[in-house]
């Protein structure tokens, strides 16, 4: 009878797979993959009441691959944020803003996503940078302080931030691969901070594009 | 497919390759101190050795059981999924109608407590 065949294939079916996930876990997925470093996860909250810094949280810290994943798969994606929220990942130690030692020389490659991109490229563009910077894929990544995301009304910005704008080659070799991996066809430009914190950031210039 | 390195190292136990080197003389130990005598036994990338994964081998640990797990950390429940979407998380029933009911003021709040 029809309802007994399928029963019976899916009695057979469950029992394989059983067997098959008791015999056959990769080896990978029993150890969890330790991190070159150790970063931290910050959150911008854009609570008007609150200062600029003390809006900016840091909520934990991951050193290997799967504790990222983990937190990955629990949070929000960028795109779910609200306008005005940020997500930063930094090296532990380094804080996301200017003004920290690791970033007073420093500048940042910007990527601006039109609104229209939030939905198609901007949670892939940062799980992208993300895992670049964690798997450490760059040349010179004594030279990567980390990354942030922008949720904003018009624009959404990813800015992945180095440690010393004078440094062309290892700040070039950066941005293309960034450009390179992350598909963009058009150009991207990179900003000093120092330039950024007296003028308005679409009116910053680039000290270097690729 | 095979295993990475340091998944190889975490789950085999090898025997470290050595080899005897007899100096008789001074001359013969080697002038940097970056080296052993008979030759350099460890290798480094330049600026010292790194861990780096390329994206592919990441994405593959994404579906790890390890990865599925939620994080220890408390986080501000204004940042956490949706359960009902995430379908990674076994949420009982309770669970779900407790999360679906938080307003985003209310997250807010259990933020400003975190600090």
């Amino acid at each position: 009878m029809a309802g007994n065949t399928t029963e019976e294939v899916e009695g057979s079916t469950s029992t394989e797979t059983k067997t098959n996930t008791a015999a056959e876990i990769p080896p990978e997925f029993l150890i969890k993959h330790p991190l070159q470093n150790t970063w931290s996860l910050w959150f911008y909250d854009n609570d008007r009441n609150k200062t600029w810094e003390e809006n900016l949280i840091e909520l934990t810290s991951f050193d290997t691959v799967e504790d990222f994943w983990r937190l990955y798969h629990h949070i929000k994606l960028p795109s779910e944020l609200r306008q005005g929220h940020d997500y930063a990942v930094f090296k532990q130690g380094i804080r996301p803003m200017w003004e920290d030692d690791a970033n007073k020389m420093g500048g940042r490659w910007l990527i601006s996503l039109e609104k229209k991109q939030r939905t198609s490229d901007l949670d892939r563009f940062w799980l992208d940078v993300v895992l670049l910077l964690i798997g450490e894929n760059f040349e010179h990544p004594e030279e990567i302080c980390g990354a942030v995301v922008n949720v904003r009304a018009k624009i959404d910005k990813i800015g992945v931030w180095t440690a010393d704008t004078s440094k062309q080659h290892a700040n070039l070799e950066i941005g293309r691969k960034l450009k390179e991996q992350l598909g963009i066809h058009g150009k991207i430009g990179f900003q000093v901070h120092r330039d950024t914190m007296v003028k308005h950031s679409s009116a910053t210039k680039n000290l270097y594009t690729v | 497919m095979s295993a990475s390195p340091i998944a190889r190292q975490a789950t085999h136990s090898q025997a470290i390759p050595s080899r005897r080197v007899l100096i008789t003389d001074p001359a013969q130990m080697p002038d940097v101190y970056s080296s052993t005598p008979g030759g350099t036994l460890y290798s480094t990338t330049p600026g010292g050795t790194r861990i780096v994964y390329e994206r592919s081998f990441m994405m593959s640990l994404r579906q790890s059981p390890i990865s599925q797990t939620p994080p220890k950390c408390p986080l501000p429940a204004g940042l956490m999924k949706n359960p009902a979407s995430g379908p990674h998380l076994q949420t009982s029933p309770a669970q779900k109608t407790r999360s679906n009911s938080i307003s985003f003021d209310e997250s807010q709040e259990t933020f400003s407590m975190d600090l």
